[in-house]
């Protein structure tokens, strides 16, 4: 029942929000409910069961509408409803065009990802990744800035034409399953499917997560739309959106197609690699704080897709800890990089120097981000990263290789960048410039211990994502041991 | 039987009253009687009977397709009483064609007989020619009305001259005995039969207007009274498909590979053209039309993928094409009204500031006819899909899905311009009967979307 309540919470909550008139109530309002929904995560996290893997079915009008959990939907449902009170609080204080419509689609957008991570059926699953674009495209739309026309219909267009190739596979899957057609997961991951069906189905179901993600060559939408969105809007969509892309591609190519990711296991690997430089490369280039930090989320999230595909114990559970660790700082960069457009009206590095000397808290605060950032020890990032280029090494010297220069290029445009926003000269043209306040450090500080505290002790996670890392390599194992013996 | 004798006399009752000269009462007048035809309809559900020596079948397939089209029917009256309060001469004129095109719709969905079908075609398409020049004096009107009657009668030759060619080597009429001719072939047919059955298909494809025979309708839904458009892209389609699927399951199955392939180019290119052809249309009656192709073309893929488990999809996606339809056209009227008769989707520009419901309503409309979820519209398209992949056309199926992402563009084109602002903000003007049945179709495309949803699983 309980899984069935975290869904309905934001669901429920973002329909009476559209009834209050009042703004700041609104807001409030919209806070109790995501804070609700993260001690209710809490609340199943320790309830005992939350290693093992369970399945809820609830017959609704007639039909089967299972919802469940195993370890990598536990890391996603605690990343989404542990990210959405930040992402409701960055509005606080802040004035804002029709604030019931915005929070009643940011709720909706949290229910309908809260939905993704807990479909036990690929139909339902399906359902819920379309209903989470629907919101996330309106807020996108109505509340973006520059050229927000254009941009959002190319990355609706853009991520939708992922999902149609996905409801193809899911198709294609549902008249494979024996007997009564049915599209459970459970039937699902039984079945036998020819090597060379299983090469094709690859990519028919990897477009859809290679577009979220986004993944070479599917990323042309992700600067623009990161650039151009609100802060809200950008923060859901780096922060949770972009994980959809990983968790579908967990839960739909390993248990299903083990052999079409063996086949294209290199290619994928290579492809996003090839990524992980050329974002770094451009992300130092960039002359946009925003775009900055957009490239470089990409550049990280790509490096995740090369360390999933390598398929063995240490990359996955670095994967899934990085999934936390990055959304978490994602959340944070993008907040920082709010307060610093509203502290000094534009995102042009180019304007920007000497922050630090007339708010040095920010810098402080500002530089901790930065570093987890880049994945310096005692972060969060460090041990995903870690584990992500440990499981890169046992695959090839060269992966681990690019894979680690990552890690450098990262420091090199994210210190650049800190360098030219905070240090130097202060510019003569800013307007007094306050230093932080209690709303920002509300945000701030509670990311902050997450990220040093998971760099520090990141045991709970591993013990959260322990079952299904080691159930997802036993799925392979075999395979790939058969591969091999083939192969020789 | 009884409901075709019903509402013929309600047509004719419908005329006289036009005498009275009291618009009021013509359209509660015609609206009970629908209701009346729906309740004799649906009695006759599992009741078989035949009539004419076999010649007009009524089963239960003619049955729910009937009723599908009285509900269309009713629908648009209920929005022809705020469409006609501004028309002064001869509304009575415009109920009563409509219900006689019903009559011809009625008949195509249960003919058994080729000239029934011939019959039902010409009953139908006689009162829309009429109807398509409604405005006698927009030239537009009078072009649209030429061009579908002109274009039309061709078709209509077309169709008789299979007829011919069908009877002269085949000697019936009859579909069941047309069918036994033909398998006694092997596939093989002779080149008469054969390019008589291919001229019956053209006749047909024409009326639903499928690509290479959709010349016609973007012209004609252009100038046709934007009502009469609404007519056309919603019960005409719907029997349309209803007698071509007849056609084939009663007369042509196993479909023989010539026309079989000449159908398989008919889908793709609907789909071609209808999603291509929509995505640079500034008029929105335009855009409206090449959609009406496309979904041609996504009715045609589930038709020819499974015959025989098609029924319920044809029926399912032409209903909730048409719920979804009917009210865009019916918003397109308020917005044009408000901005002078200007036909542009630009129009819908400010449409979300001034009245943010009409927008959130319009959305909902527009992503059911682009196939998202949780709407009626995707349930349509992915139970087309599941029929389509079951029966390993793959190629198609993919070729459909690059098509339906084509249409997002272009609905959600129309999406973009009512949430864009605008400086002058025209009053746009709701009735209270148009607002509520506004509504209850979009309640309807979401409830419809999220309870059948089982259907195929």
């Amino acid at each position: 029942m309980i899984l069935l309540i975290i869904l309905l919470i934001p669901f429920v909550a973002s329909l009476l929000l559209l009834l209050v008139k009042h703004a700041e109530t609104v807001k409030k309002l919209a806070l109790v409910s995501s804070v609700l929904n993260l001690l209710l995560t809490f609340y199943l996290l320790f309830s005992g069961s939350s290693t093992g893997v369970a399945t809820q079915s609830y017959v609704f009008a007639g039909s089967q509408f299972s919802l469940g959990y195993d370890g990598v939907s536990l890391v996603m449902i605690l990343l989404t409803n542990l990210l959405f009170p930040f992402i409701i609080l960055a509005g606080f204080n802040r004035e804002q065009k029709q604030p019931q419509i915005l929070y009643a689609l940011i709720l909706f957008a949290q229910s309908a990802l809260i939905g993704v991570f807990l479909a036990q059926n690929a139909f339902l699953f399906y359902i819920f990744w379309e209903l989470s674009l629907i919101p996330v495209y309106f807020i996108l739309l109505l509340w973006g800035g520059e050229n927000r026309r254009a941009i959002t219909l190319k990355f609706f267009i853009y991520t939708l034409a992922g999902s149609l190739f996905l409801l193809f596979g899911i198709i294609f899957l549902y008249q494979l399953t024996p007997g009564l057609h049915t599209t459970d997961f459970a039937v699902i991951n039984q079945l036998v499917i020819p090597e060379s069906t299983q090469i094709w189905l690859f990519w028919i179901l990897f477009i859809a997560f290679a577009i979220k993600m986004p993944v070479f060559p599917f990323h042309t939408w992700q600067p623009s739309t990161y650039t151009m969105a609100s802060t809200q809007g950008v923060m859901i969509l780096a922060g949770v959106m972009t994980k959809m892309g990983i968790y579908g591609a967990l839960r739909f190519l390993f248990p299903i197609i083990p052999l079409g990711v063996l086949f294209w296991q290199n290619t994928v690997i290579i492809l996003s690699l090839i990524v992980v430089i050329y974002a770094s490369v451009i992300a130092f280039r960039q002359a946009n704080l925003k775009k900055l930090i957009a490239f470089s989320s990409m550049a990280h999230i790509s490096l995740m897709a090369a360390a999933m595909f390598v398929l063995n114990y240490y990359s996955i559970q670095g994967v899934l800890f990085q999934v936390i660790s990055h959304g978490v700082t994602i959340v944070a960069l993008f907040y920082l990089v709010h307060i610093i457009e509203e502290k000094t009206g534009t995102l042009e590095l180019s304007q920007m120097g000497g922050i630090k000397l007339i708010a040095p808290r920010l810098a402080i605060l500002m530089l901790i981000v930065v570093l987890g950032s880049i994945a310096l020890p005692l972060t969060a990032g460090f041990v995903g990263e870690f584990l992500m280029i440990t499981g890169l090494f046992q695959q090839s010297v060269w992966f681990a290789a690019i894979g680690g220069i990552t890690m450098i290029l990262g420091a090199v445009y994210m210190l650049y960048a800190y360098q030219r926003v905070m240090l130097g000269e202060t510019r003569a043209d800013y307007k007094p410039i306050t230093d932080l306040g209690l709303l920002d450090y509300c945000i701030l500080i509670p990311l902050i211990l997450i990220l040093l505290g998971l760099g520090v002790y990141p045991q709970p996670i591993f013990n959260l994502v322990e079952t299904a890392v080691v159930a997802m390599q036993n799925f392979l194992l075999p395979i790939a041991n058969v591969a091999t013996s083939f192969a020789n | 039987m009884n409901a075709i004798i019903f509402t013929t006399i309600l047509g004719i009752v419908l005329l006289y009253l036009g005498l009275a000269h009291n618009k009021k009462i013509l359209a509660p007048a015609a609206i009970l009687g629908l209701l009346i035809t729906l309740v004799l309809s649906i009695k006759d559900w599992n009741i078989g009977s035949d009539y004419f020596h076999d010649m007009v079948i009524f089963d239960n397939f003619s049955i729910a397709f009937n009723v599908s089209m009285i509900i269309i029917t009713i629908l648009i009256f209920l929005f022809g009483i705020d469409y006609y309060k501004r028309m002064e001469h001869h509304v009575a004129e415009q109920y009563s064609l409509m219900i006689f095109a019903l009559i011809g719709a009625f008949l195509m969905t249960s003919f058994s007989n080729l000239i029934m079908l011939f019959l039902g075609i010409e009953i139908l398409s006689i009162p829309l020619y009429i109807l398509a020049g409604g405005k006698k004096s927009s030239y537009r009107s009078n072009e649209a009305s030429f061009k579908y009657f002109m274009l039309g009668s061709f078709a209509t030759a077309f169709f008789l001259f299979g007829i011919a060619l069908v009877y002269g080597a085949s000697a019936t009429f009859y579909l069941p005995e047309i069918k036994v001719y033909i398998s006694q072939f092997n596939g093989n047919l002779p080149p008469m039969l054969l390019i008589g059955l291919l001229f019956i298909l053209i006749g047909v494809a024409f009326k639903v207007a499928a690509a290479p025979f959709h010349f016609w309708s973007p012209d004609v839904y252009e100038g046709s009274p934007t009502l009469v458009t609404a007519f056309m892209a919603t019960v005409v389609k719907t029997a349309g498909f209803a007698a071509f699927f007849r056609l084939l399951g009663m007369g042509l199955l196993p479909l023989p590979v010539p026309l079989e392939k000449a159908l398989w180019v008919m889908t793709g290119l609907s789909l071609l053209i209808g999603n291509i052809g929509a995505m640079k249309q500034g008029n929105f009656k335009r855009l409206l039309a090449y959609s009406s192709i496309a979904h041609s073309g996504f009715l045609m893929l589930a038709m020819l993928s499974q015959h025989g488990s098609s029924v319920s999809v044809l029926l399912y996606y032409t209903f909730v094409y048409s719920l979804a339809t009917i009210p865009l056209f019916i918003i397109f009227i308020l917005v044009k009204r408000a901005s002078n008769g200007e036909e542009q989707i630009a129009d819908f520009r400010g449409l979300y500031q001034q009245k943010p419901w009409l927008a959130v309503f319009i959305t909902i409309l527009l992503v059911s006819l682009a196939g998202i979820p949780p709407t009626a519209g995707f349930m349509a398209k992915y139970q087309v899909f599941v029929l389509s992949i079951s029966h390993g056309y793959l190629g198609i199926s993919i070729f459909a899905i690059l098509m339906a992402i084509v249409g997002v563009y272009y609905y959600f084109y129309v999406v973009r311009e009512v949430f864009t602002e605008s400086d002058h903000l025209e009053t746009i003007v709701v009735t209270k009967l148009n607002a509520a049945l506004i509504i209850a179709c979009g309640l309807a495309v979401i409830v419809f979307g999220i309870f059948t949803w089982n259907l195929p699983i």
